[in-house]
């Protein structure tokens, strides 16, 4: 569970912290991601199929490590009525199913004309080599 | 006065960079204890932005905003600093596949110093091309600290400058803000401008700084089980 | 020799699937499969009390329409081995049980560069999803890379 949640948009700092989640992604999980998600190849399931295309292994779908730091965001937003607006990834190294990464992101900007506040998010390795990098856009509305 | 610019970094203007200059320079100010910063140079993909203007955010912060490029070579990356409409004119910056050493020899010649980028890493660094063909001429520096580089990588360019003796410069390469200035080259003159910045490259005193954290031990990962 | 292309593929519709129905069950196997436990997509009735006023998606459900059986036959290819190099998705509005969930995709933008893989062409393609009112839910940026 992140260790940090939104606050009140006016309360909202540079340097904010989402996460950090440290989770190891099974290749069960990988498996049940692949089969929802329609993805079909077997580089994402299979280590010699993976290994023949040049992989080192079984490696996460793009849009898994999508979705987990999708979910980094959701989870900082929480109850606070924010909405998550737009997510950018760039996959610059594959994760490699079975591995344990660490997720985590801070809030780089606030525009306060469109109560929108800009976040880095980035998946690593155990090496702290940074294998997903990507910005959200989280968006608060006024409240009621 | 001693300047430490981060020499290697990507804005938005660069096709894989989200990261707007103004949220670089803030993010600057509040980490400045742990990356004391004097100012950054932007390196954009394969272009030099020429119609970008910063004067008014390095007013507004304090903070040296200057302009380069990062082209790509067949020697792989190189920064070029000191980009001019002489350079522009005779390298086009969109071609992939440029000619290294009349790269480095053009750029000199033209008033500005091009600085090899990430030697250490596969396919568009120095090193693996160094194993396959004849060393480029003319090379003043190369990139040592490199702050997108994988386990082995800025070793792996310690080996090269140690044998031909580059001078070395640091860059955090980042892509994201909260990435700037992880590494960056401390210069021992004042530099405010673009031709200080080649002045100081092509004979000043410099060297690669490390800005990067100390890595922390991973806690036990939670293991997900697919329910 | 720069990439080279048929301009005309940029900007051109080149695939419009057929709508996807999408149910409740998918919604909570999806959940599952990232660990999400959040009630607003996982329990029908803290759902109901919620912003949405009833179960929706998490926003990444968008990624999982991906496209018909023909997308990758009519994307450019350039070399081998494509792969995901990244996504931009825009999340317009939620998608619902009962949702029938449609894309139409163009290619939005060819270039190559160089990089640890080596040579590199990037196509982007843009996707646009709708429901079954003809509103738009996402668009989404696929960036695809394959070595030369």
């Amino acid at each position: 569970m992140a260790n940090h949640q939104a606050k009140d948009f006016g309360d909202l700092e540079i340097g904010d912290e989402l996460g950090p989640e440290h989770i190891l992604v099974s290749k069960d999980l990988t498996r049940l991601f692949v089969r929802v998600a329609h993805m079909d190849s077997p580089r994402f399931t299979d280590d010699e199929a993976a290994r023949a295309e040049g992989l080192p292994g079984a490696i996460l779908p793009g849009n898994m490590s999508l979705s987990l730091l999708t979910k980094l965001v959701t989870d900082w937003i929480g109850s606070s009525g924010a909405r998550l607006a737009r997510i950018g990834t760039t996959y610059r190294s594959p994760v490699i199913s079975g591995s344990s990464v660490t997720m985590q992101g801070f809030v780089t900007h606030t525009d306060a004309a469109e109560r929108t506040a800009e976040v880095d998010i980035w998946i690593e390795n155990e090496d702290a080599e940074r294998l997903v990098i990507g910005t959200a856009t989280v968006h608060f509305p006024l409240k009621k | 006065m001693a300047t430490t610019l981060d020499l290697h970094c990507h804005s938005e203007a660069s096709e894989d960079s989200r990261a707007p200059v103004e949220a670089y320079l803030n993010w600057i100010k509040l980490r400045r204890h742990e990356r004391p910063l004097d100012g950054i140079v932007l390196t954009e993909h394969r272009q030099f932005n020429r119609a970008a203007d910063y004067r008014a955010l390095e007013d507004k912060f304090g903070i040296v905003v200057l302009k380069a490029s990062e082209v790509e070579t067949d020697y792989g990356h190189v920064l070029v600093f000191g980009v001019n409409d002489d350079i522009l004119r005779r390298f086009d910056f969109s071609n992939v596949r440029l000619n290294a050493q009349e790269l480095i020899d053009g750029v000199a010649e033209m008033g500005g110093v091009a600085v090899p980028c990430h030697p250490g890493r596969p396919n568009v660094g120095l090193c693996e091309h160094y194993e396959k063909k004849p060393p480029l001429e003319n090379v003043l520096a190369v990139e040592l600290l490199n702050g997108g580089s994988r386990k082995g990588e800025n070793e792996r360019t310690e080996l090269l400058v140690t044998r031909h003796g580059y001078r070395t410069t640091g860059g955090s390469d980042s892509h994201l803000v909260s990435l700037i200035g992880l590494c960056a080259t401390r210069f021992e003159a004042d530099i405010r401008t673009i031709e200080d910045l080649v002045r100081e490259l092509k004979g000043g005193r410099y060297e690669a700084v490390d800005f990067r954290p100390r890595r922390k031990a991973i806690p036990r990962a939670v293991h997900v089980e697919a329910r | 020799m720069a990439v080279q292309y048929d301009p005309a593929l940029i900007g051109r519709v080149f695939e419009e699937t057929e709508p996807v129905p999408v149910t409740a069950e998918q919604i909570k196997a999806f959940c599952r499969a990232i660990d999400e436990t959040n009630p607003l997509f996982t329990d029908e009735a803290a759902a109901s009390a919620g912003a949405n006023g009833g179960l929706v998606a998490p926003p990444s459900f968008a990624v999982t329409f991906r496209n018909g059986r023909d997308f990758f036959k009519h994307v450019p290819r350039f070399g081998t081995r494509g792969f995901d190099a990244g996504k931009d998705v825009e999340f317009v509005a939620p998608i619902r049980p009962g949702d029938k969930i449609r894309l139409a995709s163009h290619v939005k933008e060819i270039y190559e560069k160089t990089g640890r893989s080596g040579s590199m062409v990037f196509v982007v393609i843009r996707s646009t999803l709708s429901n079954q009112n003809d509103e738009v839910v996402a668009h989404i940026d696929h960036r695809f890379m394959s070595r030369t």
